[in-house]
């Protein structure tokens, strides 16, 4: 009865449901409206959406919440993608951070607009003009004047301190928020009966740490790892008890479980035995006109036999 | 029989019902079960009980009520008029289930179908005059399904009580015909006048006989299908009819219970279909492998957009 559906993809909308904060769309000079700007993000060094609101003068970060089967009903239109979007204010120095870096690289103090440069997203040096920008690159740079023009040159060092702060004010609000820190606990919906206030320290640095990774490079994360003086935590592969890997041998391959060997005359044979080190080089040992050892033992009435 | 109660409401399942009469609660009485509206795609299926005392089921024959569907309108329309005149020793009950409440029956994630609602409505109206203090040792029913079962079904439900169901009960016992009388009139009332909750300004009231066979009933369907909602609540959605308009006319529809295979539905599962690893690796870079986004954001379905 049911036909199979197809689906079509979702074409661009020209309408989107957004939730911004108010600050986002405070028109602070008449004619510049805030405005999607394409960037690169710190985290995957590929291109991210964010917001500049008007002026340029705060950075907001685009999310979408994204789900199957959804859609909107909005006013007397249905919209087909049932996504929300969420405006956020940002810390425009994560996105200065990595020309900060590619820069210091150098070794050389500079001015900053000529390190937040990029042909890939020429947007990137409206980024300066955010309120925070210039007023806070002294967490993330060693500063120096001439006159009136400020060079700057990356500091590995207050960066890592800076980030420290992050990850530690985000734990108190991770903790302040009640939200689930711990390992293995999936569902956000799920409603638990106990309290989970046995969540120490270190599961909310190590989960802040991993919320603030998402805005920084790899090698950052790891480096402030160590800094956070956290453990890196092995992978669940190593964790687990070794896999049951055969062994490589120049023994004739046998099936595991061969239940069909207990039928044959064969059944009596004993399984080989492992060999030490010393046993081993005794079999390489050319043997030829040797008699075993247990021949001088076996009795004489079997000999008579044979 | 005042509709009233269902027409301020008709979205929802409803029960109408006579005064009962006073020897019934006195004497032991037989109860007749039928249904109308079974089959056809538009409006409610009504089921009705009536009964009576034992001793007065000659009477009840000489009223010369017969099975529904034999008689025209207006003899039905003329029998109900001689049910409600033998109100001293005649009850009637009806349980309305509106097209809303068979098309969400049918449809909802744990399905419920025709057969389980028309038992349990039938059961309930048993039950209803049982609390009303109704004496009842005898139950006629019009069967759904295989009639053993269902007897086996209801004997179970009510001991004491002998249970009698047969395929075209309403032709054999009089007591039946008097409820599919009961039972029809009421839905033929009810889509007469069917009172539209959906703005559609004059609706056009030539939809036939209801039955998906029905060629006006079908281009009734046609006229009103809209390709965003489907139809008004009068229409059952759960009909095939119905659906297979929707499917060619209206717009896909999606929900998440329903089974999908093939490379999309396991993509949306998160498994790998088997094409994929065969394809050109795309380097795409949310899905990176090296960039796993923290499950903060993943566990609240929250992702990074790089376009709108």
């Amino acid at each position: 009865m049911t036909t199979k559906k197809k689906r079509t993809p979702i074409v661009n909308n020209d309408s989107w449901v957004v939730i911004a904060a108010d600050s986002a769309i405070d028109t602070q000079k008449p004619d510049s409206d805030p405005a999607f700007v394409r960037l690169r993000n710190p985290f995957t060094d590929a291109a991210s959406l964010y917001m500049l609101s008007s002026g340029d003068v705060q950075l907001f970060e685009v999310k979408a919440f994204e789900e199957d089967f959804h859609s909107w009903f909005v006013g007397q239109i249905v919209q087909r993608d049932g996504r929300l979007l969420f405006v956020t204010p940002m810390d425009p120095l994560y996105l200065i951070l990595p020309y900060l870096i590619k820069s210091g690289k150098e070794g050389k103090f500079q001015p900053v607009d000529q390190v937040v440069m990029d042909e890939e997203f020429p947007a990137c040096s409206r980024l300066l003009s955010c309120k925070r920008s210039l007023a806070s690159l002294h967490h993330i740079a060693e500063e120096k004047e001439v006159g009136a023009v400020k060079f700057h040159r990356y500091s590995q060092e207050k960066t890592m301190n800076w980030l420290k702060k992050k990850v530690e004010k985000t734990a108190t609000v991770l903790k302040a928020r009640n939200i689930s820190v711990g390992e293995g606990v999936k569902s956000t919906t799920y409603v638990r009966v106990k309290s989970e206030s046995h969540y120490c320290e270190e599961d909310y640095l190590r989960y802040a740490h991993g919320l603030i990774s998402e805005y920084i490079s790899e090698d950052l994360s790891k480096a402030l790892l160590k800094h956070l003086q956290l453990p890196e935590l092995k992978s669940p592969t190593e964790t687990e008890p070794p896999s049951k890997k055969r062994k490589l041998s120049d023994k004739p391959v046998e099936a595991g479980e061969d239940y069909t060997k207990f039928n044959s005359a064969d059944f009596a044979r004993k399984p080989p035995k492992k060999m030490t080190a010393a046993q081993k080089s005794l079999a390489k040992v050319d043997k030829t006109g040797m008699k075993t050892m247990s021949s001088f033992f076996s009795p004489k009435v079997k000999k008579e036999n044979q | 029989m005042d509709l009233g109660p269902f027409e301020t409401d008709n979205s929802v399942s409803c029960r109408l019902s006579s005064q009962v009469p006073d020897v019934c609660r006195t004497e032991d009485c037989c109860l007749g079960i039928d249904e109308a509206g079974r089959g056809p795609v538009l409006g409610p299926m009504v089921y009705g009980i009536c009964f009576c005392p034992v001793s007065k089921k000659e009477e009840l024959k000489n009223l010369k009520v017969a099975d529904s569907k034999t008689l025209s309108e207006a003899e039905r329309e003329n029998l109900f008029q001689k049910l409600d005149e033998a109100k001293s020793f005649v009850g009637w009950a009806l349980q309305i289930l509106s097209p809303n409440t068979i098309s969400t029956s049918m449809l909802q994630r744990t399905k419920y179908n025709l057969n389980a609602l028309s038992h349990d409505t039938a059961i309930g109206l048993v039950q209803y005059a049982l609390d009303s203090g109704v004496q009842l040792t005898e139950v006629y029913v019009d069967t759904v399904g295989p009639a053993e079962k269902y007897e086996e079904k209801l004997s179970k439900l009510f001991p004491g009580i002998t249970v009698t169901v047969r395929p075209k009960a309403d032709s054999l016992f009089p007591i039946v015909s008097a409820a599919s009388i009961c039972a029809k009139v009421a839905r033929d009332r009810v889509v007469k006048t069917w009172n539209f909750a959906e703005d559609l300004g004059d609706v056009d009231t030539d939809y036939g006989s209801g039955y998906p066979n029905d060629p006006k009933t079908k281009a009734w369907l046609l006229k009103y299908l809209d390709p965003v909602f489907g139809y008004p609540q009068f229409v059952r959605f759960s009909w095939s009819t119905a659906q297979t308009l929707m499917e060619s006319k209206g717009v896909t529809v999606h929900w998440d219970d329903e089974d999908e295979d093939g490379e999309k539905a396991a993509q949306r599962q998160n498994n790998r279909s088997m094409l994929s690893y065969f394809g050109a690796s795309a380097g795409g870079n949310a899905q990176n492998p090296t960039h796993q986004t923290h499950r903060f954001f993943t566990e609240r379905r929250l992702k990074s957009l790089d376009t709108l």
